[in-house]
């Protein structure tokens, strides 16, 4: 004979599978996060890899008032593009096409204007919502470098040292590394890959819980010779099931999303092997029985199947608390970390990431730390069926 | 056989059950008569042993649910006011799930469905999902899941409301055969016409006591009304709260 939490199990699994609004959500949230972030990924390699200034387009109008400037340009891989005569609008949609990252407009006295000494004006065009600032930034600085050596030569020419225009020397070093600023990005790329359990089972927990006393088929279920530790067992193990499925799925996509970018472009590195997955997948089994446990055990005290469900969407961003504390106080990876649920998870990937070392310990703790607490949830659960308070309000 | 010696349940300061006593006899109807707000709930759910009594006795083939619920519930079906169906899941499957929870084995419960599929007359929805039944639809499936496991007591709250009369002369059959059958059946309904054509025994409570227990000729008798429902008004002493 089957033992009562089984049937409790395979019941609420079959009813939940038939749910196609559970079921979307898990696909939902197992597929979105981790495409999202290949995508996020994949954007950044690809315009960190691309070649400097290349194919910086620039349009002038007028370009022949200025060789000089227009073979500057040219040395600086910057495409000149010569245009007639046009008007404030047409630069416009020029502009909004993206074909170019801005446009040199010299005035038609610029010639004259050069020649007598008096300042020549030239007008910078760009579009601030094209996100072309580093391209723009380029630009200018050949305008201003083109000025200076203008008037130094002009200086010269008058017995002027040209050093009287430069009283300070800037000189800029970055000590900013891809590395370092990728790590950040890193850190909170795998916060957000366990997010996963303590969503897909959350429709199930909610449903067989609150769902179940608020259709009224509660009470008749309870007065069936099963014990209440079954009938909550049975159900946990169904959320827990979800999203044991759930986060396993999309920690394997993201390994392989991950694995195929050449994430070392960008400073980041995915040492993971199919076995450290299967280790991590493993360490988060507890993690979702935990959250299945927190929901089954919180959704069945709510009043209706609609405050379980207001109140588990703020509960599950809570796991996300100490990781993000940690990220912002910018500790460095100790043991008690592993003894948090969820944070253990993630400093978990994060040192198997980074390709150190792993002794069993973190692995064992991980493991306790969610599975401890889970049990103890799924204990309060039985006992609160169990009580009379409950029964009435059933 | 159900015994109930002065139960009493006190829910903080309100007095549910101040003491109800009545003996409920295999092969009998009982009837379970009472105002809206008697207590019928409550007895009903400490007899399945959901909650717990304050004071007296209860055994049901001499066991307290109190003591041994699980072993006093496989012998019990329980009829709810609620139904308690499964929307994804179809009749059959409804009554695997509780034919399982009950201890059935396959071959067992498979030969079971079928007989009360047969005696409730719902070959038509056996294999369709709950959801858009109706009302009688759902009594006949939710009173199938209670006679499934053969229970030798019944506990029925309001078994023929939302019936049809075709589903009403059905249920009066199946639990005729009940009792032949020497099944222990309580019954809570408001319906006086089914009282008196089907039942053998009647329980008057009120306020959480129990007035009168005897059958309804009896009952007529002691009060010296003729009819059942004037007799009834006359037990509980009020004509408030009948529904």
């Amino acid at each position: 004979m089957k033992p009562a939490f089984l049937i409790v199990f395979l019941k609420e699994f079959k009813e939940t599978v038939r749910d196609r609004r559970a079921l979307g959500l898990l696909a939902l949230f197992t597929v979105m996060y981790p495409v999202m972030l290949g995508y996020m990924l994949n954007q950044q390699i690809s315009r960190s890899t691309k070649p400097e200034r290349e194919g910086v387009a620039l349009a002038v109008i007028g370009a022949r008032q200025a060789p000089t400037l227009m073979a500057q340009l040219k040395q600086k891989n910057i495409t000149v593009q010569q245009l007639g005569p046009m008007d404030e609008e047409a630069i416009g949609a020029l502009l909004r096409a993206r074909k170019v990252v801005a446009l040199l407009r010299l005035s038609e006295h610029y010639a004259e204007n050069y020649a007598a000494m008096r300042p020549a004006r030239i007008e910078l065009w760009f579009d601030s919502a094209a996100d072309n600032g580093a391209r723009q930034r380029d630009i200018e600085e050949v305008l201003a470098a083109y000025s200076s050596s203008v008037a130094s030569a002009r200086l010269l020419a008058h017995g002027v040292s040209p050093a009287t225009l430069a009283p300070v020397q800037l000189q800029r070093y970055d000590t900013g590394s891809t590395a370092a600023r990728s790590a950040g990005l890193i850190g909170s790329v795998l916060g957000f890959l366990f997010f996963p359990a303590f969503i897909c089972g959350l429709s199930a927990a909610v449903d067989s819980t609150a769902g179940e006393r608020e259709r009224r088929s509660l009470e008749v279920l309870m007065a069936q010779p099963a014990r209440p530790v079954d009938l909550i067992v049975g159900k946990w193990l169904t959320a827990g099931a979800l999203a044991v499925i759930g986060i396993t799925l999309e920690l394997t996509l993201a390994h392989a999303i991950l694995s195929w970018l050449p994430l070392e472009e960008i400073g980041m590195a995915w040492r993971v092997t199919t076995a450290d997955l299967a280790l991590v997948c493993l360490a988060s089994v507890p993690l979702s029985l935990l959250a299945a446990a927190l929901q089954v055990a919180l959704a069945m005290n709510a009043r209706s199947f609609k405050e379980a469900q207001s109140v588990l969407s703020l509960v599950v961003l809570v796991p996300m608390v100490p990781g993000i504390v940690v990220a912002m106080l910018d500790l460095k990876t100790a043991l008690w970390m592993y003894m948090v649920p969820m944070l253990s998870n993630q400093t978990l990937l994060r040192e198997i990431a980074k390709g150190g070392a792993m002794d069993g310990l973190p692995f064992v703790l991980t493991f306790l730390s969610s599975l401890l607490p889970a049990l103890a949830a799924v204990a309060f659960a039985s006992w609160r069926l169990r009580s009379e308070r409950y029964v009435l309000a059933v | 056989m159900i015994e109930v010696h002065d139960v009493r349940k006190q829910f903080g300061a309100v007095q549910a059950l101040g003491g109800v006593s009545f003996s409920a006899r295999d092969g009998q109807i009982t009837a379970l008569l009472g105002p809206n707000g008697a207590g019928k709930t409550t007895l009903l759910r400490l007899l399945v042993g959901l909650l717990k009594r304050d004071h007296g006795s209860i055994a049901i083939d001499g066991v307290d649910p109190a003591a041994d619920p699980m072993a006093v519930r496989r012998n019990i079906g329980f009829l709810t006011d609620q139904f308690g169906l499964y929307e994804r899941l179809s009749t059959r499957e409804y009554l695997s799930y509780f034919g399982e929870l009950n201890g059935m084995a396959p071959a067992v419960l498979a030969a079971r469905i079928g007989a009360v599929t047969e005696l409730l007359a719902m070959d038509d929805i056996l294999e369709r999902r709950a959801k858009g039944f109706s009302q009688g639809q759902r009594i006949k499936v939710a009173l199938a899941r209670t006679l499934l496991h053969r229970p030798r007591h019944l506990l029925l709250d309001e078994p023929s409301r939302g019936l049809d009369v075709m589903s009403t002369r059905a249920l009066r059959s199946a639990l005729t055969a009940l009792r032949a059958d020497g099944c222990c059946v309580i019954m809570a309904t408001h319906v006086m016409q089914e009282v008196t054509h089907l039942c053998d025994d009647v329980i008057v409570i009120a306020k959480g006591h129990t007035v009168a227990q005897g059958s309804p000729q009896e009952l007529c008798r002691r009060t010296g009304i003729a009819n059942l429902e004037d007799a009834f008004v006359s037990l509980v002493g009020t004509e408030e709260g009948i529904a």
